[in-house]
């Protein structure tokens, strides 16, 4: 009976302490200007990306042929691009596209870092392996190992997404890893292990939640970092194919007009700048709110 | 004229600027260090003994985080008023440093021979050659064996001891009239420490200049000092000499440290004595006695209003209310 | 010392071992049968048979590897059947505006980067610092080929003081050299400037709150001293880390840069032949780089080294 109160209240305690530290980051995310910062440039952006689509009357593929390289007007907000299509829906599925490989590398290689991060730190033979194989793809310049895969794969947006998280995975395995190595070193989980706790319990039960906040604050720049590329390998003419969309290769047929048309390549360029400038805006205050230490 | 002390502070406060707020480390501290003596201070860790020392030198950055109140008198100058770059004078020529942990405190990337060097050649503008010749001198004082080739060694190369000697070699190299040495011994083996304690002892001897010995450890103080100052939560609150501090502790808290000192012949079977609860923060002072928390003395005077620094019929200082009635009750007791 | 060494150039082995097998496969993901990608639709069947021969794809694949990583160590990259001509010349022939670009981009970087990172540090919080801060994130949020085509949209549209395109080898002259090339450096160098700028102001402020700087504050050395002798060459490590991986991260991303400037470089040469589908080549650029990366890496791990004495006995 006793031992059953006691429990109750343990719990108790520990969803306060919880909720204490809590409170704690939402007060201290809301004091670090550069975090909020970031967030309301990310939020605002992924609103007008949103709403776009349901305010602008064209399409993103729509041709009015003798509506041709027109600047910003009434009738088309940023002006039409050399076939005649709206450039301001153009940009809106643009970024929607670009945003959404962005995320989609994110997530992807936050899921694939993880697993593998976690596993290598625990185990020492698979360690060696896939910190070799993680060295191998490190020592690649990021957007020339994504062109190679693209030159083999063929460029479509899916390719370009694989292409990116290949890219990407070592790098936040890297930063699982490290945290996690922290962690198994603490004398709590050589307690478990004498106790006979399954590895599988701790790896995830244990050891996990501690490599969480490098890990969210890894894939923001990760996020941010892959926008960067895809543009870079859509302009190239290597990722996203005409005629959809992405910033990347609105950018491209950009250069071909540059000297007539000014407004198709500076409002694409301040999109990406934004949107990227926010995830890295929000992902230096995660990371000063989150690790006080690394600075 | 009378003699002057070579120090004189006086109502020395040390503000610090933190993301919490302004914080006071040290609150009205006055002293004075007497030439060729060995003052001791001793305290907890957070009583601001290192940042009375600190300060002394000026070492904190005073454009962003500190502010200093009070006087600092050393060779009839105060040091408080004076510019950055006589400030720079004083230091490393005049007064002298030495810390806690010499293999943080050495440049990692230098040549010890190169580190004391270095202020040679700032202060005395020797060449660089003859300012060699007095590294290896300096390190010969300090009883470094071989050290016309230790002087070409890195601070890693070099035992914890020999690290620390070759700290002292490099803080007495310019002849300072005073050294201040913040926890020397701390972060050494027990016979290690003695050896230093050793040679700063031989060296105050031998080189006149007096010493301000900053330590937790009041073993330390009995072997060195000539007179103490303890200081807790910023202040002081007694100060006597070494003899009358150890055979007659005026002020609870210094009985309390006394009592926690282990003795070879005590009584095995009772508990070492502990001074009870915690220093509290310096964002939370308290009104009245700093120590009135942990005082077993503490009454509700001592709760509302501080006790002054006051001297008593022993030559001692204290800062307490009840001094004179806890005698009594002790020498009731025994 | 000399142990050092050997230890860091045997422990490239694995790394480079690693990397070659990476980029053999590359040709071998690629989706349906590499000959027939590169000849298109219309080859006949004879035409495709043909080129597999030529290529080496019939024999079992870890013969191909024997082969094709025998040739590397011979120098033997490969051959361009578009282009007619080895890999290694194709390669050669197109380094030098790269590797101009990318040299001066890096020197940029670093006579830039860590001025500022060391005034910013030494002013933390202040409005200075703060402008260079947010300057930097500003740096490492534009990719270099937008910035090349907002520069261009300045200089070369708007104020027409600058070439906007093309490439004239140093030979023509310094000056007009560098006045093609100005654009390019600056579209390419900026992210490394923001970078390293970041990087030694953390690294600066991390020293600064060292042990040994209150020592040498102690002794009278003067503020400007403490920062440039006592605190940069502490600092200097993780920079030096940081230029070093940059110069790998110039030269891929020269290839980027070229095609906005149209400079006949690497990075032309890589893009056309991923139109053309021509592998060897882009085997080869790859393998390249990734070779100047990892020597490169070999150079600051060495100069770690000469830098500071504890790595040296770390690695007795």
């Amino acid at each position: 009976m006793e031992a059953v109160e006691r429990n109750a209240k343990l719990v108790m305690l520990k969803n306060d302490l919880k909720k204490e530290q809590r409170n704690l980051f939402v007060r201290r995310f809301i004091s670090n200007k550069l975090a909020v910062t970031g967030l309301i440039i990310i939020s605002i952006l992924t609103f007008l990306v949103t709403i776009g689509p349901l305010i602008t009357s064209y399409g993103p593929n729509e041709m009015v042929v003798d509506e041709r390289l027109e600047g910003p007007s009434s009738a088309h907000w940023l002006g039409t691009d050399n076939l005649g299509r709206d450039l301001f829906t153009r940009i809106v599925f643009g970024a929607q596209l670009s945003m959404g490989v962005g995320l989609s590398v994110a997530v992807i290689t936050s899921i694939l870092g993880i697993v593998i991060g976690l596993y290598a730190s625990y185990y020492r033979v698979l360690d060696n392996v896939l910190m070799r194989i993680c060295d191998g793809l490190m020592s690649l310049p990021g957007i020339l190992l994504a062109i190679a895969l693209l030159a083999a794969l063929g460029p479509s947006t899916k390719n370009v997404i694989i292409a990116l998280s290949v890219v990407y995975t070592p790098n936040v395995a890297r930063v699982v890893r490290s945290a996690a190595l922290v962690v198994r070193e603490e004398t709590y989980i050589e307690a478990m292990k004498s106790q006979g706790a399954s590895s599988l319990r701790i790896i995830w039960g244990h050891i996990a939640p501690n490599t969480l906040s490098p890990l969210i604050v890894q894939s923001t720049f990760i996020f941010a970092n892959a926008i960067i590329v895809e543009a870079a390998l859509s302009f190239l003419g290597a990722g996203v194919p005409p005629p959809d969309p992405s910033l990347g290769n609105i950018l491209f047929d950009g250069k071909l007009v540059i000297f007539t048309a000014w407004w198709m390549v500076l409002f694409p360029g301040i999109c990406i700048i934004l949107s990227v400038l926010g995830l890295n805006l929000f992902g230096d205050g995660l990371r000063d709110i989150l690790d006080p230490h690394s600075n | 004229m009378v003699d002057q002390p070579l120090l004189r502070i006086k109502e020395l406060r040390t503000h610090f600027h933190t993301e919490r707020g302004r914080v006071t480390a040290v609150d009205g501290i006055t002293l004075h260090v007497e030439e060729r003596e060995i003052l001791g201070v001793v305290g907890e860790s957070g009583c601001g003994k290192s940042v009375t020392s600190q300060s002394i030198l000026r070492l904190f950055d005073e454009k962003r985080t500190v502010k200093y109140e009070g006087e600092i008198h050393f060779k009839s100058k105060n040091l408080l008023k004076i510019s950055n770059a006589n400030m720079q004078k004083i230091r490393g020529n005049d007064i002298a440093m030495i810390f806690q942990d010499p293999l943080s405190s050495l440049n990692p990337v230098y040549t010890i021979g190169y580190q004391i060097t270095e202020s040679i050649m700032l202060h005395q503008k020797l060449q660089k050659k003859k300012a060699y010749e007095k590294a290896v001198e300096m390190l010969r004082l300090t009883g470094i064996p071989a050290p016309e080739k230790r002087v070409n060694d890195y601070p890693h190369e070099l035992s914890g001891g020999m690290r620390q000697r070759a700290m002292i070699a490099m803080a007495l190299a310019c002849q300072p009239r005073l050294l201040i040495a913040d926890e020397p011994t701390t972060a050494l083996d027990v016979t290690i420490q003695a050896q230093i304690l050793d040679l700063i002892n031989r060296l105050n001897q031998e080189l006149n200049m007096s010493v301000i010995f900053i330590t937790h450890d009041l073993g330390v103080i009995a072997e060195i000092c000539t007179r103490v100052v303890v200081m807790y939560l910023g202040q002081i609150v007694e100060e006597a000499d070494v003899e009358k501090l150890f055979s007659n502790p005026l002020h609870p808290y210094t009985k309390g440290l006394m009592k926690s000192i282990p003795q070879i012949d005590g009584d095995r079977s009772q508990a070492l004595h502990v001074i009870e609860g915690t220093v509290p923060s310096l964002h939370d002072v308290p009104n009245g006695c700093r120590f009135a928390s942990r005082c077993p003395y503490a009454s509700d005077l001592c709760r509302a209003k501080m006790p002054e620094l006051k001297i008593v019929k022993t030559g001692q200082k204290v800062r307490c209310w009840h001094y004179e009635e806890i005698l009594e009750k002790e020498e009731v007791d025994v | 010392m000399k142990i050092y060494v050997l230890k860091r150039v045997l422990s490239l082995v694995p790394i480079l071992f690693i990397v070659s097998i990476m980029i053999f496969m590359i040709i071998h993901v690629t989706p349906g049968d590499p000959a027939t990608v590169m000849l298109g639709d219309t080859a006949t069947t004879e035409q495709v048979e043909a080129l597999r021969n030529e290529l080496g794809l019939n024999i079992p694949i870890y013969q191909q590897y024997i082969n094709w990583i025998t040739g590397i160590l011979h120098g033997d990259l490969g051959y361009s059947f578009f282009m007619r001509q080895s890999v290694t010349m194709a390669i050669i022939s197109h380094l030098g505006p790269t590797v101009s670009l990318a040299i001066m981009a890096q020197i940029m970087a670093i006579i830039i980067g860590i001025p500022v990172g060391i005034i910013a540090a030494n002013r933390k919080g202040s409005l200075t610092d703060q402008s260079i801060m947010g300057l930097s994130l500003l740096g490492i949020s534009i990719p270099s080929f937008l910035l090349a085509l907002l520069l261009i949209l300045l200089f070369g549209v708007k104020l027409q003081w600058l070439p906007v395109a093309g490439y004239k080898a140093l030979s023509e002259g310094m000056w007009v050299h560098l006045k093609y090339l100005i654009l390019p450096i600056i579209a390419l160098g900026s992210m490394q400037v923001a970078l390293i700028a970041r990087m030694t102001r953390n690294s600066m402020l991390e020293v600064l709150n060292m042990d040994y700087i209150k020592t040498a504050r102690s002794k009278g050395i003067k503020e400007r001293n403490i920062v440039y002798k006592h605190a940069l060459r502490n600092a200097f490590l993780p920079i030096l880390t940081i230029v070093g991986q940059s110069f790998a991260v110039l030269v891929a991303g020269a290839a980027v840069v070229e095609t906005v400037f149209n400079i006949p470089g690497i990075g032309q040469l890589i893009i056309n032949s991923i139109e053309r589908r021509d592998f060897a080549v882009i085997q080869g650029i790859v393998l390249f780089v990734a070779l100047v990366y990892v020597l490169i890496n070999l150079v600051v791990d060495l100069l770690y080294g000469v830098i500071d004495p504890r790595v040296r006995l770390n690695h007795k």
